[in-house]
């Protein structure tokens, strides 16, 4: 059995911490003379509270040294909790939303995935859009530290690529340059949101809106003050922005931190870079060039459509210029191969991430050279370092186990009523933390609303897994797991 | 470069083979006087001519070796010509078709897909459906004899874990076949006979059994009727659902009795895992029928059944337009064109030795982030599964994926909508047969696509019979050099 005071602990930080964050709602509440500072200052009590009684109830004296297994219940643990904590508000709020839809919101907004049941948002009250665009920007910042501190270090699905240092024991590790690269991250995370603020409030969105766009950007989670999205606007000058914002989001965010240390051949030489722009351009020329073909606009406005789309699905943010779930054909099979492919390993976008593809590309390229010449002695590399087997295996496991939860995932869906576009589409993008579908039912422009509760169940399970990176929450199911 | 000689003088024994199949449909149309014979004729003769000519031309002195560049041109060759010389009695006959779709009907029915451009099959001349039949038929012969003879060797998608025990030293492609390839045919014939004969007892005529016997055997899916399967009795939807069974079961495994004195088949745990899968999934929609759409115990039983078990074995036969059953069966159904039946079976698609492999592989990972320390072994049948084994697996399991995604795009730019797209390329990929939706749904046909699309779909059922790497290694440069 595992010690799970740490567990707790850490969980009662989360829990306070979201508290915290709620004042911030609940003070712009109160200075807009709206009665709903009550619903924040309410939740954030409670969940003040029981934040509180955690931390006093599982402190342990000394330094906490963490084994690998509370590692992997701290991750999951912390997600739930921040989820649970942030579908309070949604709760308690006037909305009248049930149990399905305040937690459905509140996982969707800490996944930064951006999936909704919010209709009428251009009249919510700006508490509980704030609030919408908080939890996706503290998941954003949670996710990085995540897949820095935390997912390297447990071997996740082949994030041990990505391990900064090699000391013995795992606190070691996490204390040493790992926590100064995260810090690292984190500011550049900081800068690039008040800087998407100034840009979209120099593109002609007002203050408001425009720091609440830059927050679900910079997280690629997708929530909007509209409910026509971005669209809304129609000012091609934000959607230039929301699409910078967009790509930069799907980036790895240490180019930024090597670029801040004049490290310029690194930086532009990062090999997850080079693949994950080819393939967004590749997808932005085919889908602005249908549009072009197809729905008879002018070459610009295409290519702009058709790149934000691109950008938009292949991050997982899931802004629309245009309702692209009513399309059908060509750019639908694009998209939904494109949101499987994700954006990079350390940038806040889901997916199977670029890196992946990457080692399954040379494995598969040494694999048919040794086809030919069975007897060679071939070995995979990955920036110009040999990708042992373990590494293999354990991403070739993740792309395996990625895809079979999709496949469940989407027969459950059609189970509970949703048809075969419907369901595969929402599934794929559910876990991908992507948030809308490619049909008109669950499309940018549709909403989850309409759904009946036990979809919004499972695709609050499939964002939760997907963040996770799966493996994350599986391994909590090997009975090996909780033996000793 | 290989030496191209020996590939072209076994390619020709086999266009002489396909030739003098023709002769069957011709001399049953000579009988019945439907006026398909001229065409037959006509396609036996360009076949045999070819075949004559490139066994002449390239005859070689004494003893030839395949090496395994030629047995991977081979095993494309072979089977590219065999599907132009088949497609040939459509084109010539009174059917008309036109190139694409005539090329397309003769792959589909070598790579034992089923799918198919022609309607009004129930007043088809017999010729036509005969060849139908015995394309299904000898492309299973192909599919097997590939299976044993060259993938093992070719290392392709793991089935080096399938060389035959008892020919584990050899590497050459001639004692192969002589040693477990006759068996295996013998194998095969006895089968098609026991299934004509428990259709003729299920009561279909002797002509509708025949040709329902060789492509049930060979999990091919080419019917005598429009309605499919869905035109004929209990008894003979029954007697289909065992002929695929067996069809999709690793062949080998029946000559084991005899050959090594032991009832292997009952201890594979791929037969296993493939009967449960099986299992799984009538059971799940028996129970989705029955349970939401009101079906009748028996009857939810009987239809559910035989279409997994068509789809699972990559048949393509029907009884019901299973496209009606709702999103759920939809995707349960799209889902399962990727599992297919079992290696060295002439089932397509993934097979179910490899998501062993991949099951196996994932429960290694999971162990690991545990214990990171630890060493464990994944295994197949009791006996570990190296590293290169699993290499190949994974990498077939990848190229197939990418295939079918390429070819789901590529078929949305030929005009057609997302669900027909995706579901045609996996059915195409997985030798499946009918796709879903309105247009090439159980019940419908691919004659609407246009010609890109059946080019390409014709493709796709190439590249997922002959297992995707054994197309791709070709288009590596070093392949041609040397």
């Amino acid at each position: 059995m595992q010690d799970l005071r740490p567990i707790f602990v850490v969980s009662g930080w989360v829990l306070t911490l979201l508290a915290a964050a709620m004042a911030i709602p609940a003070v712009v509440d109160a200075v807009h003379a709206d009665p709903n500072w009550r619903i924040f200052a309410a939740s954030a009590g409670v969940s003040a509270l029981l934040g509180l009684l955690l931390i006093a109830a599982n402190r342990t004296r000394g330094k906490i040294d963490l084994s690998t297994r509370q590692m992997f219940l701290l991750t999951v643990a912390g997600w739930l909790s921040a989820a649970v904590a942030g579908s309070l508000p949604f709760a308690f709020s006037g909305l009248h939303l049930s149990a399905a839809d305040a937690f459905f919101e509140a996982v969707s907004g800490v996944t930064a995935t951006g999936s909704t049941v919010l209709r009428g948002l251009d009249h919510l009250p700006p508490g509980i859009l704030l609030w919408r665009a908080l939890l996706q920007w503290l998941g954003g910042a949670g996710f990085l530290v995540v897949s820095v501190l935390v997912l390297p270090n447990l071997s996740v699905g082949g994030m041990q690529l990505f391990r900064l240092e090699s000391s013995a024991t795992l606190a070691d590790r996490v204390m040493g340059r790992a926590v100064k690269v995260a810090r690292g991250l984190l500011l550049v995370y900081l800068l690039f949101t008040l800087l998407l603020t100034l840009l979209y409030w120099a593109a002609g969105m007002s203050r408001f809106p425009a720091l609440l766009h830059a927050m679900s950007t910079i997280s690629c989670g997708g929530f909007s003050t509209m409910d026509a999205s971005i669209g809304s606007w129609r000012k091609p000058a934000i959607d230039w922005v929301a699409l910078g914002g967009m790509v930069v989001a799907g980036a790895p965010f240490v180019i930024w931190l090597q670029l801040g240390q004049r490290r310029w051949r690194q930086a532009l030489g990062n090999p997850q870079l080079r693949w994950y722009l080819g393939l967004l351009l590749l997808s932005m020329l085919a889908i602005g060039l249908w549009m072009l073909l197809t729905h008879g606009i002018k070459p610009l406005p295409a290519i702009r459509h058709g790149a934000f789309v691109a950008a938009s699905v292949m991050t997982g943010t899931g802004f629309a210029t245009l309702d692209w779930g009513s399309w059908d054909g060509l750019p639908v099979a694009v998209l939904f191969f494109l949101s499987f492919v994700g954006g990079c390993a350390g940038s806040t976008a889901g997916g199977l991430k670029i890196f992946r593809l990457q080692i399954l590309y040379t494995s598969a390229q040494v694999q048919l050279t040794r086809l030919l010449r069975p007897n060679s002695v071939l070995v995979p590399s990955y920036e110009k370092k040999p990708v042992d087997s373990d590494v293999r295996e354990s991403v070739l496991g993740f792309l395996f186990v990625y895809t079979l939860s999709f496949a469940v995932l989407s027969m459950l869906l059609g189970m509970v009523g949703l048809d075969f576009m419907s369901a595969i589409t929402a599934a794929g993008s559910a876990l991908a933390n992507l948030g809308p579908g490619l049909t008109a039912a669950t499309g940018p422009m549709a909403g989850y609303a309409p759904q009946p509760d036990a979809v919004k169940w499972l695709l609050s399970l499939a964002m939760l897994l997907g963040r996770l990176e799966i493996f994350t929450v599986l391994v909590l199911f090997i009975p090996d797991f909780w033996k000793h | 470069m290989p030496d191209i000689r020996p590939v072209l003088y076994v390619t020709g024994y086999l266009l002489l083979i396909l030739a003098a199949a023709m002769l069957l449909p011709m001399s049953l149309d000579l009988v019945r006087s439907q006026g398909e014979w001229p065409a037959f004729l006509a396609s036996a003769m360009t076949g045999a001519f070819v075949g004559l000519a490139l066994i002449n031309g390239n005859r070689p002195g004494g003893e030839f070796h395949l090496r395994t560049r030629e047995a991977f041109l081979l095993t494309i060759l072979g089977w590219l010509t065999c599907c132009l010389l088949g497609a040939l009695p459509f084109a010539f006959g009174s059917q008309h078709l036109r190139a694409a779709s005539a090329i397309f009907e003769s792959v589909s029915g070598l790579t034992t897909t089923g799918a198919t451009v022609l309607s009004g099959l129930d007043h088809a001349p017999r010729a036509i459906l005969l060849w139908r039949a015995l394309l299904n038929w000898l492309g299973g012969v192909g599919i097997i004899i590939t299976a044993v003879t060259m993938l093992p060797i070719l290392r392709i998608g793991g089935m080096q874990m399938f060389r035959m025990e008892s020919s584990d030293k050899t590497e050459k492609v001639k004692p192969r076949i002589s040693q477990v390839g006759w068996h295996m045919l013998g194998v095969y014939a006895l089968f098609t006979l026991f299934l004509w004969g428990g259709l003729l007892i299920a009561g279909m005529s002797p002509f509708d059994a025949l040709c329902h016997a060789m492509s049930s055997i060979s999990t091919g899916g080419f019917s005598t009727s429009d309605q499919s399967l869905g035109r004929y009795g209990d008894g003979a939807r029954w007697v289909c659902v065992l002929g695929m069974i067996v069809g999709g079961a690793t062949f080998s495994l029946f000559i084991a009795p005899w050959r090594r004195g032991h009832w292997a088949i009952l201890r594979d745990s791929q037969i296993r895992w493939y009967l449960m899968t099986m299992a799984f999934f009538s059971l799940l929609l028996t129970f989705w029928n029955w349970a939401v759409r009101d079906m009748g115990a028996y009857d939810a039983l009987r239809s559910s059944t035989f279409n997994v078990v068509a789809v699972l074995t990559t048949t393509g036969f029907h009884t019901n337009d299973y496209d009606s059953w709702g999103g759920f069966a939809e995707i349960v159904f799209f889902m399962m064109a990727f599992v297919g039946g079992c290696t060295g079976s002439t089932a397509g698609g993934i097979k179910i030795f490899r998501y062993e492999v991949l099951f196996a592989m994932v429960r290694k990972h999971a162990r690991k982030l545990l214990h990171p320390t630890g060493v464990f072994v994944v295994s197949f049948n009791e006996m570990a599964v190296n590293d290169v084994v699993m290499r190949s697996v994974l990498s077939f399991v990848m190229f197939y994926f990418f295939s079918f995604a390429g070819l789901s795009v590529a078929l949305t730019m030929t005009g057609l909508d997302a669900m027909t797209s995706l579901s045609a390329s996996a059915a195409a990929m997985g030798n499946v047969g009918p796709g879903l939706g309105p247009l090439i749904g159980p019940g419908g046909t691919y004659a609407p696509l246009s010609d890109a699309a059946k080019w390409l779909l014709s493709g796709g059922m190439l590249l997922g019979r002959l297992e995707v790497a054994t197309f791709l290694v070709q288009l590596t440069p070093g392949f041609w050099r040397e």
